[in-house]
């Protein structure tokens, strides 16, 4: 199917059966969405302009690159497992309204990981990873710094593990940066492929919600471990993520106070939560899909400036990227990714932690329940419900299975507000892409 | 008038399995296969990368 959109007066066909961008004049938009797209009037246009359209279009299908046939793939899945999303700890030094782990606790008691718990997930890992040699590991929370000394231990123990079982381990963590002194930010650099450190924009807005104990703001006691982080990162990988919540919609301007404070790697995410006064609803839409072009009109000027950012989002690979089969797999969360939390019982992912519809298994006897795996290893692109209708379904996958169900009640049932907000930014993106080209041709 | 942004890439490898896990990424909401690359060309493409 071919996608016809604009981004203000840049007019855009996005081919999902090749996967080919192309920029047309508007004339040239209107008349095929009317045409090929829609049932919409077909617009009146000189004979000229028609056979420039229609031979543009003719060729452009000869090269493959318009209206190709969509390739409809069932994933053939594996059975081996990649990554691990390990529950460290259920205790978090912050108590962020937004959280949806119940502000680290996971509606449950506030516990740590042992080392014992922790090594037997490696084992799991190892034993169910078969022949894939790179495996991943992302140190999560609650605050994961709070177990530092435990992550080192783990650290050790996986490297020492792969190199004799020929595995070679990525490990992640995820942190508030309250505890990220000089050790963890050495650590940091020596260990971990990614850090994700919360940071959630301006001051006032990262106050509002993320709190300490005591119910003070804690902006000010991350901001200078994040920026001494950083600075310290060289060219390894990390991402500044924020939140937005119904009280920041206007949440561009906090991605640009990040990128103006000297971080080039940052991601804003959409709040999950049902709190009232802090949820995304539909009302909210028109002003977010508006801030998405805002936010991506500031990010190319910052570009143009000199000062470009890396914003997660607006990263669409069109040339390179992964293959179908990876597009129509969707996250794999229940199959080739599990969380394992404190006492070692196995989830779908971090989203369903705590949920004992969704409890699998447990790291210390192996098991998996192969209802719920089966469940997840049958969902894809093609059994989420309007997904095939979707342009964008390539590029999403069908989103996020925690997120269908917690909304909608089935892992295959997209929520509709997300699918919106994540068109947006596929287009955003594209046009970034576009953008970016122009500037350096 | 149509001008090709970009195209995909003839190389591909399909199906291996190497690519990493969606979720290992910044999000851990809204995950997205379109912003991932191809792990066995990144490896073929940077040999001392990953291992």
């Amino acid at each position: 199917m071919v996608h016809i959109f604009n981004f203000k007066d840049k007019y855009y066909a996005y081919d999902s059966g090749s996967g080919s961008l192309h920029e047309c004049d508007e004339q040239t938009a209107v008349y095929v969405k009317a045409k090929y797209e829609t049932s919409e009037p077909i617009p009146e246009l000189s004979p000229e302009k028609i056979a420039e359209i229609e031979n543009g279009v003719k060729e452009l299908g000869k090269q493959g690159l318009l209206f190709k046939e969509e390739i409809k793939v069932f994933p053939v899945k594996s059975s081996e497992v990649k990554a691990l999303c390990l529950h460290i700890c259920h205790d978090c030094n912050l108590r962020c309204r937004y959280c949806f782990a119940d502000e680290g606790a996971y509606h449950s008691e506030r516990e740590f990981m042992s080392l014992q718990t922790a090594q037997k997930a490696i084992d799991f890992l190892i034993k169910e990873s078969g022949n894939r040699k790179i495996l991943e590991v992302d140190f999560f929370g609650g605050e994961p710094l709070m177990c530092l000394e435990t992550i080192k231990k783990v650290v050790s123990y996986a490297r020492s593990e792969g190199e004799k079982t020929g595995k070679k381990f990525l490990f992640t963590t995820t942190t508030n940066a309250l505890l990220l002194d000089d050790d963890a930010i050495d650590f940091f650099n020596r260990e971990m492929e990614n850090v994700v450190l919360s940071l959630d924009g301006r001051k006032e807005v990262h106050d509002a919600i993320r709190k300490t104990k005591n119910g003070k703001g804690s902006f000010d006691y991350v901001i200078d471990n994040i920026k001494k982080f950083v600075r310290s990162r060289g060219d390894k990988n990390y991402y500044v993520r924020g939140t937005f919540t119904s009280k920041n919609l206007d949440f561009s301007k906090d991605v640009i106070f990040l990128a103006e404070n000297g971080f080039d790697s940052i991601s804003m995410e959409p709040v999950v939560t049902e709190i009232d006064d802090l949820a995304i609803k539909e009302e909210h839409l028109p002003v977010i899909l508006g801030e998405y072009e805002e936010l991506c009109d500031k990010y190319l000027e910052k570009y143009k400036e000199g000062k470009g950012f890396n914003f997660f989002h607006f990263n669409i690979d069109l040339e390179g990227g992964v293959c179908l089969q990876k597009r129509v797999s969707a996250c794999g969360a229940g199959n080739e990714y599990f969380s394992v939390v404190p006492n070692g019982d196995i989830y779908p992912c971090h989203q369903f932690a705590g949920d004992k519809d969704f409890l699998m298994g447990n790291v210390y006897d192996g098991s998996l329940n192969e209802d719920i795996r089966q469940k997840f290893a049958t969902t894809c692109l093609f059994t989420r419900d309007g997904c095939e209708n979707c342009f964008a379904k390539f590029i999403c996958s069908g989103g996020c299975a925690a997120n269908n169900y917690h909304f909608c009640g089935d892992i295959n049932k997209p929520y509709p507000i997300t699918c919106e907000m994540m068109k947006k930014r596929i287009e955003c993106g594209m046009h970034a892409l576009a953008v970016k080209k122009e500037n350096k041709n | 008038m149509f001008k090709t942004i970009a195209k995909p890439q003839k190389r591909k490898v399909t199906g291996c399995g190497e690519c990493r896990s969606t979720c290992q990424s910044a999000c851990k909401t809204s995950c997205t296969v379109g912003n991932q690359s191809c792990e066995r060309i990144t490896r073929e493409q940077n040999p001392e990368k990953i291992k």
